[in-house]
This record gives C-alpha cells, sequence and structure tokens, in this order.
C-alpha cells in the first residue's frame, strides 16, 4: 500500500544474513571447529540455518511496519525509561512467569485449548533444549577416562558434570525427547479434539493454517518415537527409514516455522513489550474523550495512535470546533455518534418526535435543542 | 467459504428499541459462545431513548487491521474481519481506539481482542447472523438487495461514511431515507446534534402544568 | 395455616431466584444437540415460534424459528434466554411440604402421599364448610387443554363456584368492551394488516418492551408510508420516533378519546355509511362527547390541544388505520370505558373488518387470550359460554356427563376471591401458574389474607413468593415439559410441543389435578390420557360457542402454522379476520359482520370517570407501573435466568427532572416513594421521558421491591381489573434501605446509563439500560 516494500527487503534480508552468519559461527565455535559435529545432521543443521534466516527476514519486515516499529520502539525506550525500570523488570518476572510459563490467559479463554498449549508449549521447548544443542555440538557425552560406566557432559567443549551411565538421571536425560514427545502428542490430541468437535473452531479454522503445525508436531513426535522403539526392542529395524522420516518431517517443520501458525512463537514475546508500554502510558496521563469529556484511554497510546495513522494514509483530522482528530473521541462516544447521525438523517426525512415533516406543516416546532450532553453538564430542566 | 454470496447485512439504528435481544443473542454464538460482541449503546439516556446498536461494519480497509501491530487482524476473501488471531494477538488495544466505529472488545482476562465477526459459523454456511435473526425491530436485517429493496421502499442502503477528512467504506449497510440523497453518513454531524425525541415530552404535555 | 414457614431471606436462600447462566454443554461450543423441537416462547401473547435444542434431556439453546410466520425467527431477549429455565437449581423436582422446623422451611415428601394430604384437606374444608369454601386460582399461561381443564375441575369435581385466574389482571377490561361493542372478544384482525395501515395508533402499549415483535409490523406500517400515533405517559422507544405523541395524564384515555370523536364528529371525518349500516348507538355517543371540546380534553388529559388536533386530523382523514390498546387503557377502574372509548373511534371511521383496516388489543400472557376461552373464568363456561345462560348450561352438562343444575353457579373475581378468603368465606385454596402475593395490587392485604387460609396449595415448577405461603407445594411442569395448544395475539391457536420430560417427581399440571380428581375418588370425567384426548373434548365443549374451536385440529394447526378461531368444521380454514362478509358468525347468521342478532356493532357511551384515588396535597404524584423488557410478569422464571436479570437487575423509579428537582433528588438517589398502602424505596433514574407530574416503577419484583405495595385495589366495576396504571403517591429523597443487597456499584450502573458503558474493555458489569 506505500510503496516502501523494496528498501524494506532489504534491510529484512540484511538482519536475517546478519543473525544467520552468528548461528553459523556459534556453530563451528561451540562445536570446536566441527570436531564434535555429527555429520549426519547436516541437514538439520542446514534447515536450522535457512530457518533463522528466514524467521529474521519476517521478523525484522515486520518490525517496519508502522504501528509495529512504534510500538517496538516505544516499549524499549519506556521499559529502560529511569523512572520505571524497577517496576518494570518486576513486572516483567511476573508476567514471564504468568503469561508464558504457565500461559494462564490461555486457561482463561479455554480449559482445554490452554490444556493443549501447554503440553504442545513445553514439550517442544523441552525438545528444542535437548536437540539444538546436539545437533549444532554444542553438548556432547564422553565416558570417563577409566570408568566406562560414567558419562561427562560437554558444552561448548567445556567439561561439566559427570553422571552414572545406568542411573536415573542417565535414563530421564537419554530419553528426554520420548518425554517431550508424549507431552506433544497429548497436547496435539487434545487441540485435534476440539478442532473436529467445536463448531466455533470448524468455521473459522484453515487446513495450512490450523491443522498442518499439528499434523507436523505429531509426525515428528510419533517418528521420532518409532526411532527409540526401533532400536530399543526392535534391534533396530527399519531404523535407517525411519531416521529419515523423522528428519523430513523435522525439516519441513524448520523450513515451515517462519510461514504459519508457528510464526506467533517469536512474536508473541512483543505482548510483553505492549503490557510495559500500556502500564507506563496510563502513569504518563489519560486521555478524556472530546465529546463527554471522560477519561478512556492513555493519552502517549492515542497520540501514538494519531502518528501511526498518519504514516499508514489514514486522515481522521476534522475541523469541527473542539474535535481536531476523532481519535481523541472515545469508542462510547464514536457509538452514540453514529447512531445520532443516522437518526438526523432520518428526521430530517421525516420522521420522529418533534420534527417532523408532518409535524412540521402543522406547526409543531419542537423545543430547542438543549446543550450537548455531558455527564456533568446539569440537566435542562425547562 | 464464499456460502455469504449475495447476502448483506443492513442496519437501521433508527429502528433500535433498545430491548437487547441481539445482545442476548449474539453470546449464543458459536465463533464466540458466552461473549457477546455486539453494543448495545444508549445515547444518552437522562434524555432519550435512543440506543444504537453497533456491529462490525466489516470495512473494505479496516482500520483495525493497519494498525495491529502483531498483524493479528485478517478480512476473509468474502470481506468479513475476523476477531484477532489468538497466537498472534498481543492485547494493545490500538484496534479497539482505532475503529471508527467502536466495535472491538478487549478481553482483558485472556488478552485477546474479540469483535462481531458476523457470526462466520453461521454466514459462511448460508445462515443469517444471530442478531439479525433475533431483532424485533428490523434495525438488523441479513438478507439480499432484492429483499430490503421491497421490504424497505423508503430507505436506502449506503455503505460510506465520513469521518472528518477520512471515508471509510463498508461491507455493511446503513439505511438512510431515499429521499435524503445523502451520499455517506457524516458522522461528526453527530457533535452538533442532540439525540432525536429529547423535547417531545415537555413539547407535548398541556401547557399549564 | 398459611403463613411463611421461615423468615423470607431464609427461604430466598434455600429457594432462590438463583440465577442460571450458559454453562456446561449450554457453553460447549463442541456439543450435538440430540433434537431440534419446533415449539413457541413461554412467554407473552405473542408466542413467537422458536426451535429448542436438546441434549440429554436438557434443552441447551435455540435456533431462531425463521419458517413461523409471525416472527420469522424474531425473538426478545426473554425468548433468547428462555432455555435457562430449565436444568435450573431451583427447580422443584419433589412435593414438599411446609415444614418450620426444616432448614429451607419446606421438607420433600413423597408425590402421592402429597396427593393425598392435598385430597384430604378439600374433603375435610368442603365437608366441613361447603363446597364453596374451596377456590382455585388459575392462570393464562397454561395451555388451553390446561386452563379448560381447570375449569372443568372447579366446577365437576370441586363443585366450587370458587375458580378465576391471573388473566383478570392483565386484560378483561379489553374482553368486556370487546363483548359490548362486537360480541366477540378477540383481536379483530391479523397483525398482517398492521403492514400498511396509513395510521397505527397505540394507545396504552410499551410495545418495544413488552410486545417487541410487533415493533416490527409498526415499522414496515411506516416504510410502507404509514403515520404512528403513540399515547402514552412515557416516551417509550416505540414512542420515540413516532410522528405524534401524545402523553396522556395517566387515568385520562377517555377524555382523550372522546376527544378525538369530537373533533372526528365536528370536521366530518366519519364514514356516515358505515355507521348507519352496521352499527347502533352512535346517536348518543356524539351526543355525549359534543362536550369534549379540544380545550377541555387537553385540560383534563394534560395533552397539548395542538397535538390533540394533529392526532384527530391524521386519525379522521385516513382511508387505513390500525388501532391497538394494551394495559395502559386497561388497568383501570374505568377499564372497560378507556376501551370503548378507543372502540367508538374505530367504529366512527368504518375502518375494521376489511384488510389493513383493524383492531386489537396486544395480548399480555402466553395464552391470555386462549385462556380466557374456555371456562376457567368465574362466570364463564366452555366456548366463551355464560355460566348463567341456561342453554349454555346444558349443552356443557351435556359435554361433561353432569346434570345442568349440578354447574355451579358464577363466582367472582381473583381479587374478590381474595377479600372471600379475608372474610373467612374461602377456606382452603388451591393455586397455578399465579403469583399473586406479587402481581396483586396492595401487597400487604394480599399477604394478610393469604395468612387466613386454612389450607392452601400450590403446583408451580419454582417455589414463587405465593407458594412460600403453601401448606403443600406440588412440583409442576415447565413448558417445554409438556405439549398443548395455546391462542396468541392474533386469536391464531398454535402448538406448544414437548421438548423434555420433567424432572425427578414433577409432573404434568394436568397429571397432577387428575391426580388430586382421583385421590378424592371423583375421577369420572378426569381419566385423559394425553392433551391431545383433552382437546378434543375442548374442541366438542366449544362447537357452536363464539370461540368455536371444533373445527381445529393438531394436525391443522401443524400445517397450516396456526388455526385462527372461530373454526366451526374441520374443513373451515379458520378466520383469521373477523367481521368480513360471509366470515363465520354462527350469532349474526349473516344479518351482519358483528356477534350480535342483529350483526350490528354497539356504540357504548363511555363517561369520563378520573381515577379512583386523585392526587391532593398529601400524595401530590402520580404512580403508574408496567413492565420491562427482560422481565415477564411477576418474574417467578425470568428473575431466575442470569442474563435478563444482569440487564435490568432491580427496578428503579423514573423520575422527571423537573420533579425532582422539586425533591433536591439526582439521578441514581434512593427515593422513597409512599402510597397511602405502602411505601417502597428504590433508585431514582431521572429522565425527560416521564410526564413531569407522573413518576413509573417496574412491577417484577417482590417484597421489599414489589410496586405493588403502593398500587390500589380499585377495580373496574364490569371487568374487575385493579388500577395498576394510577394511583397517588409522594415522593422524599431517601437512604440506601439497611436489607438492600444489591451487588451493582451505583456509580458504575449510573453511568452505563448515560452513556451506556464504556465496555470497550470488556466487562460483566450490568447493563442498567432503562
Amino acid at each position: 500500500m506505500f510503496g516502501r516494500v523494496g528498501s524494506e527487503r532489504v534491510v529484512g534480508a540484511a538482519w536475517g544474513t546478519l543473525f544467520t552468519s552468528i548461528l553459523a559461527i556459534l556453530i563451528v565455535v561451540g562445536s570446536r571447529n566441527l570436531q564434535h559435529f555429527d555429520a549426519a545432521l547436516v541437514g538439520y543443521t542446514f534447515a536450522v540455518l535457512f530457518a533463522t534466516f528466514a524467521i529474521t527476514y519476517r521478523y525484522a519486515m515486520w518490525l517496519l511496519r508502522p504501528p509495529t516499529k512504534r510500538y517496538w520502539n516505544r516499549g524499549w525506550q519506556l521499559f529502560f525509561s529511569r523512572r520505571y525500570f524497577a517496576t518494570n523488570v518486576v513486572n516483567w518476572f511476573r508476567r514471564v512467569t504468568a503469561d508464558f510459563a504457565l500461559n494462564r490467559f490461555i486457561f482463561k479463554r479455554n480449559q482445554s485449548r490452554g490444556m493443549a498449549h501447554f503440553f504442545i508449549m513445553w514439550g517442544c521447548i523441552l525438545a528444542f533444549a535437548i536437540t539444538f544443542p546436539l545437533v549444532f555440538g554444542w553438548i556432547h557425552f564422553e565416558t570417563l577416562p577409566g570408568d566406562l560406566n560414567s558419562y561427562r557432559t560437554f558444552v561448548f567443549g567445556f567439561a561439566t558434570t559427570s553422571f552414572k551411565i545406568h542411573s536415573a538421571v542417565a535414563v530421564l536425560i537419554f530419553h528426554g525427547l520420548v518425554w517431550s514427545a508424549f507431552m506433544v502428542i497429548a497436547g496435539v490430541m487434545l487441540a485435534m479434539r476440539r478442532r473436529m468437535l467445536d463448531h466455533g473452531a470448524a468455521a473459522l479454522q484453515r487446513f495450512a493454517e490450523d491443522f498442518l503445525p499439528l499434523v507436523l508436531l505429531f509426525a515428528i513426535s510419533i517418528t521420532g518415537l518409532l526411532l527409540t522403539a526401533s532400536y530399543t526392542w526392535m534391534q533396530g529395524y527399519g531404523y535407517d527409514f525411519l531416521a529419515l522420516l523423522h528428519a523430513i518431517t523435522v525439516i519441513f517443520t524448520l523450513l515451515y516455522l517462519p510461514f504459519g501458525k508457528f510464526f506467533h512463537i517469536f512474536q508473541r514475546p512483543a505482548q510483553l513489550g505492549v503490557s510495559f508500554y500500556k502500564d507506563v502510558a496510563a502513569k504518563e496521563g489519560m486521555a478524556a474523550c472530546r465529546r463527554c469529556q471522560q477519561e478512556f484511554a492513555p493519552l502517549l497510546q492515542i497520540n501514538d495512535l494519531i502518528e501511526v495513522e498518519r504514516e499508514l494514509g489514514y486522515r481522521y483530522e476534522t475541523d469541527t470546533p473542539g474535535v481536531e482528530h476523532y481519535q481523541r473521541i472515545c469508542p462510547a462516544c464514536r457509538r452514540s455518534m453514529l447512531g445520532i447521525a443516522q437518526g438526523e438523517l432520518w428526521r430530517n426525512g421525516g420522521l420522529g418526535v418533534g420534527g417532523g415533516e408532518w409535524e412540521k406543516s402543522n406547526h409543531l416546532s419542537p423545543t430547542p435543542h438543549p446543550p450537548r450532553p455531558t455527564p456533568h453538564s446539569p440537566i435542562r430542566i425547562d | 467459504m464464499a456460502r455469504i454470496g449475495n447476502m448483506e447485512f443492513f442496519l437501521d439504528p433508527n429502528r433500535c428499541i433498545g430491548c437487547q435481544s441481539c445482545v442476548a443473542a449474539c453470546s449464543e454464538c458459536d465463533t464466540h459462545r458466552g461473549h457477546s460482541m455486539i453494543h448495545l449503546q444508549y445515547v444518552e439516556r437522562t434524555i432519550s431513548v435512543q440506543t444504537v446498536p453497533v456491529v462490525c461494519m466489516h470495512c473494505d480497509s479496516p482500520t483495525c487491521a493497519e494498525v495491529c501491530p502483531a498483524d493479528a487482524i485478517k478480512r476473509t476473501d468474502d470481506g468479513v474481519v475476523q476477531t484477532a488471531r489468538k497466537p498472534r494477538c498481543i492485547a494493545c488495544n490500538n484496534c479497539v481506539l482505532a475503529c471508527p466505529f467502536g466495535v472491538p472488545k478487549m478481553q482483558t482476562e485472556f488478552s485477546l481482542m474479540m469483535k462481531c465477526d458476523m457470526c462466520y459459523d453461521r454466514s459462511s454456511v448460508g445462515l443469517k447472523p444471530m442478531c439479525t435473526s433475533v431483532c424485533p425491530s428490523g434495525a438488523l436485517y441479513y438478507g439480499t438487495r432484492e429483499e430490503i429493496e421491497h421490504l424497505r421502499p423508503r430507505s436506502e442502503p449506503i455503505n460510506t461514511f465520513q469521518f472528518g477528512e477520512q471515508t471509510i467504506t463498508t461491507k455493511v449497510n446503513m439505511m438512510v431515507p431515499r429521499d435524503a440523497g445523502v451520499q455517506h453518513v457524516d458522522v461528526l454531524s453527530a457533535m452538533e446534534e442532540s439525540p432525536v425525541g429529547n423535547a417531545a415530552m415537555l413539547d407535548s404535555v398541556f401547557d399549564d402544568m | 395455616m398459611a403463613t411463611l414457614p421461615k423468615e423470607q431471606d431464609v427461604l430466598a436462600k434455600a429457594w432462590g431466584p438463583h440465577l442460571n447462566r450458559m454453562e456446561g454443554p449450554r457453553l460447549d461450543t463442541g456439543v450435538e444437540p440430540d433434537k431440534i423441537v419446533p415449539t413457541h416462547c413461554c412467554f407473552c401473547g405473542q408466542q413467537c415460534g422458536i426451535n429448542l435444542k436438546v441434549k440429554d434431556n436438557l434443552v441447551i439453546g435455540f435456533e431462531p424459528r425463521y419458517d413461523f410466520p409471525f416472527n420469522k425467527g424474531m425473538l426478545c431477549p426473554k425468548g433468547v434466554k428462555r432455555y435457562l429455565q430449565g436444568g435450573h437449581p431451583d427447580r422443584l423436582t419433589t412435593a414438599l411440604q411446609r415444614d418450620p422446623d426444616a432448614a429451607a422451611g419446606f421438607s420433600p415428601m413423597a408425590y402421592d402421599a402429597a396427593i393425598a394430604r392435598v385430597a384430604s384437606e378439600i374433603e375435610r374444608i368442603q365437608s366441613t364448610y361447603g363446597p364453596n369454601a374451596f377456590g382455585v386460582l388459575s392462570g393464562a399461561s397454561l395451555t388451553t387443554e390446561k386452563a379448560y381443564l381447570m375449569g372443568k375441575f372447579a366446577r365437576v369435581c370441586l363443585k366450587t363456584k370458587y375458580i378465576d385466574y391471573n388473566g383478570r389482571l392483565c386484560m378483561v377490561s379489553a374482553g368486556a368492551a370487546n363483548k359490548k361493542a362486537f360480541g366477540i372478544d378477540r383481536a379483530a384482525n391479523p397483525w398482517d394488516d398492521i403492514l400498511k395501515a396509513e395510521v397505527v395508533l397505540i394507545a396504552g402499549s410499551n410495545t418495544a418492551e413488552c410486545s417487541p415483535i410487533t415493533t416490527n409490523y409498526v415499522w414496515q406500517a411506516r416504510e410502507n408510508g404509514g403515520k404512528v400515533i403513540v399515547v402514552d405517559p412515557r416516551i417509550t422507544p416505540i414512542a420515540r420516533t413516532a410522528d405524534i405523541f401524545l402523553p396522556v395524564k395517566p387515568g385520562r384515555d377517555v377524555a382523550l378519546f372522546n376527544g378525538i370523536l369530537q373533533l372526528m364528529i365536528e370536521n366530518d371525518w366519519i364514514d356516515h355509511d358505515f355507521i348507519e349500516k352496521n352499527t347502533t348507538g352512535f346517536e348518543a355517543v356524539a351526543e355525549h362527547v359534543a362536550q369534549w371540546t379540544p380545550r377541555r380534553t387537553a385540560e383534563v388529559t394534560g395533552i397539548a390541544e395542538k397535538s390533540i388536533r394533529a392526532a384527530a386530523e391524521l386519525w379522521g382523514t385516513a382511508k387505513t388505520s390500525f388501532l391497538m390498546h394494551a394495559r395502559g387503557i386497561e388497568h383501570h377502574s374505568h377499564g372497560v370505558e378507556n376501551c370503548l372509548s378507543t372502540i367508538n373511534i374505530v367504529l366512527a371511521s368504518g375502518r375494521i373488518g376489511k384488510p389493513y383496516c383493524g383492531y386489537g388489543t396486544v395480548v399480555g400472557q402466553g395464552n391470555g387470550q386462549g385462556g380466557r376461552e374456555h371456562g376457567q373464568k368465574c362466570d364463564q363456561l366452555p366456548g366463551w359460554r355464560d355460566i348463567s345462560n341456561p342453554a349454555h348450561r346444558e349443552y356443557i352438562a351435556g359435554v361433561w356427563g353432569v346434570k345442568p343444575e349440578e354447574i355451579p353457579e358464577a363466582g367472582v373475581d381473583c381479587y374478590e376471591m381474595m377479600r372471600k378468603i379475608d372474610a373467612g368465606e374461602i377456606k382452603g385454596l388451591l393455586l397455578i401458574c399465579f403469583n399473586p402475593k406479587v402481581s396483586l395490587p396492595d401487597n400487604a392485604f394480599v399477604t394478610r389474607a393469604l395468612e387466613k387460609l386454612e389450607f392452601f396449595t400450590v403446583i408451580d415448577f419454582f417455589l414463587s413468593e405465593t407458594a412460600q405461603y403453601a401448606d403443600i407445594v406440588l412440583p409442576g411442569s415447565l413448558h417445554e415439559e409438556d405439549e398443548g395448544v395455546v391462542a396468541q395475539v392474533e386469536g391464531r391457536v398454535i402448538k406448544i410441543n414437548k421438548a423434555v420430560d420433567p424432572p425427578g417427581d414433577a409432573t404434568q399440571d394436568w397429571r397432577v389435578i387428575q391426580d388430586i380428581a382421583k385421590a378424592l375418588g371423583r375421577s369420572h370425567g378426569f381419566t385423559f390420557e394425553s392433551p391431545r384426548e383433552i382437546f378434543d373434548e375442548l374442541r366438542v365443549a366449544s362447537k357452536g360457542g363464539v370461540a368455536d374451536y371444533y373445527g381445529i385440529t393438531y394436525e391443522k394447526i401443524e400445517a397450516q402454522n396456526g388455526v385462527c378461531w372461530p373454526c366451526p368444521t374441520e374443513d373451515h380454514p379458520g378466520t383469521p379476520r373477523l367481521f368480513e362478509p360471509g366470515s363465520s358468525n354462527p350469532i349474526a347468521n349473516g344479518a351482519g359482520p358483528f356477534y350480535f342478532p342483529d350483526g350490528n356493532a354497539r356504540f357504548v357511551v363511555p363517561a369520563y370517570r378520573p381515577p379512583a384515588e386523585e392526587v391532593d396535597e398529601s400524595y401530590p404524584v402520580i404512580l403508574t407501573t408496567g413492565r420491562v423488557v427482560s422481565q415477564f410478569l411477576s418474574g417467578t422464571q425470568t428473575r431466575r435466568i442470569g442474563p435478563l436479570v444482569d440487564q435490568y437487575p432491580e427496578p428503579r423509579v423514573e423520575i422527571h427532572p423537573r420533579l425532582a428537582q422539586k425533591y433536591g433528588i439526582a439521578d441514581g438517589d434512593w427515593t422513597t416513594v409512599e402510597s397511602r398502602r405502602g411505601t417502597i424505596t428504590l433508585r431514582a433514574q431521572v429522565v425527560t421521558s416521564i410526564r413531569p407530574d407522573t413518576v413509573f416503577i417496574p412491577y417484577h419484583w417482590p417484597g421489599r421491591k414489589s410496586a405493588n405495595q403502593l398500587t390500589i385495589a380499585a377495580q373496574d366495576p364490569v371487568s374487575k381489573i385493579p388500577e395498576y396504571k394510577v394511583c397517588a403517591v409522594r415522593l422524599r429523597k431517601s437512604e440506601k434501605p439497611a436489607d438492600d443487597a444489591e451487588t451493582t456499584a451505583p456509580d458504575a450502573a449510573r453511568s452505563d446509563i448515560t452513556r451506556g458503558g464504556t465496555d470497550d474493555v470488556a466487562r460483566t458489569a450490568v447493563q442498567q439500560g432503562r
């Protein structure tokens, strides 16, 4: 709509290249010059690099949209403002716990939706936390010299803790992906059930946007579990085929990340910024409606919104005295005004008490209009 | 999906009797069950019983969607502007403050903007939205253009609204007097006017009171 | 021993009203209904079609019934949320006996034992004091089958003359006036005749709130070029955009319509030909109204003279018109005259019995029409027969298989029954579908009367404020738990279909009545197996009467989406429009269009009488009462439905700012309204939409919030309707009542009224509209 798309793309691509390069360097460094890099996982690595580029590119493009840009900048600015920084930090921890860790707001929308999201989210986080460092060679395990029954964990090539090979800890750690797969499958089942039964969802959902992600997560989880089953109980029957299948599902999902529903994983944290914006803006003073004089929104937000609308090409400016810009009227008054404006057309057209054409022709002139209502103005008594 | 076909939404607030049937029925719709999306606005109860039912007008170029920093508000191919996409909405309230008709509702409790979606579960399969089904006054009507022309010979549907310098065109139609010859509704003209019907009582009672 | 077993608040805590809301399967959008039952709304007289969604014997929601021609899917908020009356925590699922020792004041008992107890008490009272010592009060929300059965039960089984019903509070004034003027009591026209009327005159009907669907008919008339005249002391939503608004001073309707008729005669806006051929009595009326000059009419009615003249001209010169009225002109000690005065301007115009030329009264209760046709009125037998007419008695005695002399004589109206209870003449009472504790005027008297009963039994599905006085409560059925017919506002007989079974021991009302008859050992004539069997007997009982149902069958109702009576034979399509040439008329038999032997309508002189209680120095303000859209009658059902209570949680007193200023009352202030009979303290709602000499209180609430603490028990001498619409009160600014348990923050509610709320951030706060 506004012809800046070309230059925006360049900027987006630049950011994408930068982040992808950083990740590539980290892979090289973290795996000690690819010393601990598992060549079998090269497909995964390239998929991740591509996803990184695409996500960064899209994120950058997104941030360049006038509203996003404004709230992004404003959010950081207000977060770090000296006056509110301490409160902001406290609130940050509170919100990260409630909204991100516990998904409290999703549970409030709907219990089953909340459960589904909670399982899928934590299953995925766990799986990612295990897989990526392994794929990039950032974590590897070595048997302790002289103790074949113990493993030592290396992070970025640095030795850390060690544990017994047959200990419960080991079972827990080496089957981490199994646990995460179970969580994801449970979540996917809940989500699928809702999507298949719920009439509201049925009207709105689309395959690519709503079902594909669930199918992908299910495919990854089930092929991953089959891999475990194959080497644990079936002497590796069909292992190579399953590994390929699993790789395909994972790589496809990585490539899909930037485009579909999964992009919300990266976008959603902006909610935090917005909440700080709202906190601070409200403390900085409220805008009073130019029609009813009642406060209705943070003045800062109204001013920002007016700027954003100008950048987008909207012209809600008005020369109506005392209004200046339509956004300075509260939503409740906007609704009233819509009704009044339409009602007046009918009244002038011949309808209505005190002013219809029939009454006019019979000299039934209405008494003059009272002053425009405000909550504080006294009621006309005469 | 495009079952909406030649069905259109026609709004005539002047007919509204404030019964709130629309509000009651709105919460029965499956896309937002338990939540009423329609607004029933009392213009100024002290001086008038005038009420305004406000549904989403489904703008051709929706301000709410354009000012959304999260790109969460989508318009379907058949022109229906949907509730914010749940994974994306960051509850910033921009849409609520930007909508020229005052439509979106912020559900602060679960960080989501919800709005009238023309009962998409119904309209997308050829059924009438809930509010237009029950409205006893015909203030909210859903049907074909032929039907409305037949039913409302004195009225004309228009879909252009003026807010200061800004012109907004919408999918939903507003009924205006056919002989008024207006091309658009100038919403800010309401700054000059008082609610219809306010002076009637004192004008019609016997003078000696 | 009909006193409250516990304090009111203890009873309320145990038995409600509690609020039912959308939850469980009613909120779950993944539930597929087992079936969808086409039926009708359980509330007002318009009887809108509705489809109920049923899952596991619970009504979980509704779907608009687009194919029912009267409402085409439209519903008011009560209709939308009606399904929440089922599956309700307050629902009575067992019989109850009064038990002051029980924590809840009542203890459950076996259904059969309860029936036996009722029968033995009836036996005892009737054998001690005579058959007339036991009375029956019934209701007009019952299906016609049940209403018929109640009349038969009182006369044949109990052999008591004392039966009456709550339709007495509804539209009997209109009924009596219609009988006097037309010889038949039914809306004269189908509502489609409103659509192309040049003038629609609405008198005393808050159409937008009490019969919301009718609004669409009025607005459609206006789309077709029609004009609207509204007569009401308040600018109701239908009046807001009216072409002419006549804010009549409560109780002065006769003066207004006589004044209009005087102008019609003076300007020769009358149909001489019609008057000559089809009416009698015009000269006397013309002579009488000559005194109602515009000036005098203005002085008495409190309406500006120019408005009266304008209305008379608009009405007088129209080619087609529709006049409708409701409780606003009927609830008066001269309600019959009020209605006659409107009928006179219809007859003088000659605009009746033709397309788009109509007259009708807007029925209030669900079966307000059908419930007053078949014999639960104190002076009436089925088919609108007269209990004092020997021929009628003989016919009905034949149908019932009794001797004519066994049928008791006429009894008295329901308020007079209360007086007879108070006087000790009636000792026992069976009550169904009626909540007189809330709905009758002068609450204090009604309470005193109820407390004098030796035995009081109530059939109900909730423990209503009246049922709280009962010795035995029998669990009855909800609307959706039974089938049967009702007659709606147009006189169209329609079919209520059963959607779910009654829960627990709850039993369909007609079965309860028959069980009592059986326990009394008088089951002859009370062995029906289904509502259809009752209906078939009713058809025969009504045959040849004015309200002739003989040709109506359940199948025909379904096939035609309703049948308008009179319908004398099975091949007769019914009679949507009365008074047309050739339409069914067993009285005139071709002599003329109206239901008198000579076929002529009667002009009746409506002499102006002021209300029973005029304002004076001590009580200088007029009180008028009425309804709000989200509540229905005494609120037994609607005060238990959460979303409806949210919409208008408690009554407010509407005051014009000019009057409010006189008493220093601001919007939202606690205000005490006091009459000679009681006081009420409510929040004020200061609005310019009411006459400055009048205050308004809606009447749906009990106890401290009951508007009927104030109203006067003055009654119309003919129709016996109480004068709900006028009494004298005084006002004062007041404090919050000590026992007030309001939950809404007043400021929030207040800002909602003035601004409609700032609910851009959604909230659950109350939408306290009006």
